[in-house]
């Protein structure tokens, strides 16, 4: 019993010890950028092959810091808390295929001009007789939780959802897309390029051709860092001058068309 | 992504988990000790005080809990969010924990026969040698199924620390489940949690035969 | 001197609805064993109960060798000694339970030892010798090292009696010593009580075995209703009883 319990608090110590020493060992002498993401949403900001935290988004970000001789940290936030986050000061910016919201202006977050139009759409099975919104009626569609997709059918879209049989809110692209696979949705409303890389990967999916609600994705600085948003957005714009954005956005083929700098 | 860089990915997030784990233990055990006795506290305006944030801490979900304790101080002071969420993390479950362990170790007290108190009042044991050399260690043995059932449930629920983003083996997992849209992470998280409670129950069944020598 | 006195004690319950002790008065001498017997109800065991500080009486004196533990203020109400002085007045008495109240996570010898180690502070060695001598004596050498749970009832009480013999006190209690045992294990105990009585041990026993009661005691009690109905030498009380109330219970009991 003793012996037990001997090993147990040794055991306990040393996890202390673990967890308390991986804490802030910064070198003051360069700036750090915490860039917040959401590392559920491929392929702006996920978690690649290697184990780590990759995507458009964070090449970019990395890109520009190297840019401004800056050290970039990664923080991968809650999706659902990420403005509490923010202000709490845990990331400097939200930085991960984020749409602009009115809200969030109002609010008064510094927000970067717009660097991506996204569009919503439909994945449906191969075999399934949707083709447009219209036939969404009485039918079940499931969209994630704390997406744009889902207050677009709290908002401009209630109409449409006024329709469907019943919504389900997942919590995740997965479970949403197993849902869509198991048959017990009939179709999952979503950000294109999401779809279009679920799609790309599994059999058995297409995506209805038609673009429900278009959006625009930003930055987000806490309320006072207008002066950081703008060092952020002279660095891309450098960027995209010396095509390095360019080359990092053909590795992305699923959105290099809706890029807004590209097509300027 | 292979099965083995899954593995060694979530393996860093289980790290963390058995962080939450050990340590709240470590935190709530003797916590939930000093509740107990605030809730059994003579004085009627401590042990009420004590039943109502018993039942606040029982009677809300962990979730809103740990998003309470890791946000509240910076709403409603200001103060800057702590980056180590491990610390948040251990406050808020210890706390949780503590409330429940609490009120094992009071049915525990309380259902000691009260000649226990007795013989060891007539042989002259001050209050503080009875309580611990007589009372707790009979306690602990009458409790410890209910506490073997509170440890298999904390290693399941430090998946809650997702809820404010503390990288740990669920997160993680979820994380990955997502960049890859694969379920592979659940399974594999899954294995994770399974043995580990494997391992806790293995360990609480030893703990729990090394008082059998009494009944 | 008095090993105890008792004056006058007066014990309610249930806010003063239920009078359990009504005017009690009793003192036993040095060397003496005195038995109390009584129908259920009668108080015997809640009078065993102040005496030992268990429950603390509404009025009246309780004094152990001259030492005060409670005696009565102005208003009438029992006042009970500082915590100091009644840690030496409860190392004066032990008290041998009816349920035995042996501590179950401790060995025979633990339960011997434990409380000499840390109430009269001797060291193991020594509170291991006198508890090795006491369990000779009970017959019980041989289950120093075994549990409370494997042992007999009658076993137990032993256990028990050592127990409280290894704290050496002046007096020693007995509530019913053998009420929870089975017939055939009594005579176990009493054999042991006996032999106190034969090493001239100061004793107040409670009990219900009358046949015994008349074999040890020097002086009988027989209380009824809260007070002391008649006392007086066993051959006395038993043989010759001079209430009716004592007649009606011997009678019960006989039959």
């Amino acid at each position: 019993m003793k012996k037990i319990v001997a090993l147990l608090l040794a055991v306990m110590m040393v996890f202390a010890l673990c967890a308390c020493g991986g804490g802030d060992n910064k070198d003051d002498s360069q700036k750090t950028l915490v860039v917040g993401i959401d590392p559920e949403y491929p392929p702006y900001s996920y978690i690649g092959s290697d184990g780590e935290y990759t995507g458009f988004d964070i090449e970019v970000a990395q890109a520009a810091c190297d840019l401004l001789g800056w050290k970039m940290e990664v923080f991968p936030v809650n999706w659902d808390n990420k403005l509490a986050q923010l202000d709490g000061k845990e990331c400097d910016c939200i930085w991960s295929g984020m749409t602009i919201l009115d809200s969030m202006k109002e609010a008064g977050y510094v927000i970067s001009d717009p660097y991506y139009d996204n569009t919503q759409v439909l994945l449906v099975k191969k075999d399934s007789p949707i083709q447009s919104s219209a036939d969404l009626k009485g039918k079940t569609v499931a969209v994630q939780l704390g997406t744009s997709g889902e207050s677009l059918l709290n908002g401009d879209l209630a109409d449409l959802k006024a329709t469907f049989g019943e919504l389900v809110t997942c919590n995740s692209f997965v479970s949403a897309f197993t849902e869509l696979g198991g048959g017990s949705v009939d179709a999952v409303f979503v950000d294109y390029p999401v779809a279009a890389a679920y799609a790309a990967k599994n059999e058995g999916f297409r995506i209805v051709n038609e673009n429900l609600g278009a959006e625009q994705y930003g930055i987000a600085f806490r309320a006072d860092d207008q002066e950081l948003c703008d060092q952020i957005e002279a660095a891309v714009q450098q960027l995209v001058d010396n095509g390095t954005y360019q080359k990092i956005a053909e590795k992305y083929p699923d959105i290099v068309s809706n890029l807004i700098y590209l097509n300027k | 992504m292979d099965l083995v860089t899954m593995i060694t990915t979530m393996g860093s997030g289980f790290g963390k988990t058995c962080a939450i784990f050990f340590l709240t233990l470590l935190f709530s055990l003797p916590l939930g000790m000093v509740i107990a006795f605030l809730r059994m506290s003579k004085s009627k305006i401590v042990s009420n005080v004590t039943r109502f944030v018993i039942s606040v801490l029982r009677g809300t979900p962990l979730m809103l809990q740990l998003i309470a304790v890791t946000y509240g101080p910076f709403y409603l002071f200001d103060l800057p969010v702590s980056r180590n969420k491990l610390i948040p993390v251990v406050i808020a479950f210890a706390i949780n924990y503590a409330a429940y362990f609490a009120e094992i170790y009071r049915s525990g007290i309380e259902s000691m026969p009260v000649g226990q108190y007795e013989a060891a009042d007539i042989l002259g044991y001050k209050k503080i040698q009875t309580f611990f050399h007589i009372i707790l260690p009979q306690v602990i043995k009458r409790i410890m199924p209910s506490i073997t059932n509170e440890v298999v449930t904390l290693v399941k629920d430090t998946s809650m620390a997702f809820t404010v983003s503390y990288q740990e083996l669920f997160t993680i997992g979820k994380q990955i489940a997502n960049s890859e849209t694969s379920f592979m992470p659940f399974v594999v998280a899954g294995v994770f949690y399974f043995v580990f409670n494997a391992i806790v129950d293995y360990a609480m069944g030893k703990v729990e035969k090394s008082m059998n020598y009494y009944k | 001197m008095k090993v105890l006195e008792i004056n006058h004690i007066q014990k309610s319950f249930n806010d003063a609805t239920l009078h359990v002790l009504k005017d009690i008065s009793l003192s036993v001498d040095k060397g003496e064993v005195v038995s109390i017997i009584g129908p259920s109800g009668s108080g015997k065991s809640t009078l065993l109960r102040c005496a030992t500080l268990l429950t603390e009486m509404d009025s009246g004196e309780l004094i152990y060798l001259g030492k005060v533990a409670a005696k009565n203020n102005a208003e009438g109400k029992a006042v009970y000694s500082g915590k100091t002085e009644l840690k030496k007045i409860r190392s004066i008495f032990g008290l041998v339970f009816q349920n035995f109240n042996l501590f179950p996570h401790f060995s025979v010898l633990k339960n011997l030892t434990d409380p000499q180690v840390h109430v009269l502070g001797r060291t193991k060695q020594e509170a291991e010798e006198r508890a090795m001598t006491l369990l000779k004596k009970m017959g019980l050498e041989d289950k120093a090292a075994a549990y409370p749970c494997e042992l007999s009832g009658g076993q137990q009480q032993r256990v028990a009696i050592a127990r409280a013999l290894a704290m050496d006190p002046t007096i020693l209690f007995f509530d019913e010593p053998t009420s929870a045992l089975d017939p055939e294990l009594t005579g176990e105990v009493l054999k042991v009580i006996k032999q106190l009585h034969d090493e001239k041990m100061t004793m107040v026993i409670v009990t219900h075995e009358m046949a015994f009661a008349r074999a040890v005691s020097d002086r009988v009690i027989f209380m009824d209703g809260g007070v002391i109905v008649e006392q007086g030498e066993p051959e006395e009380v038993f043989g010759n009883p001079k209430t009716e109330r004592t007649k009606q219970f011997l009678r019960n009991y006989q039959s």
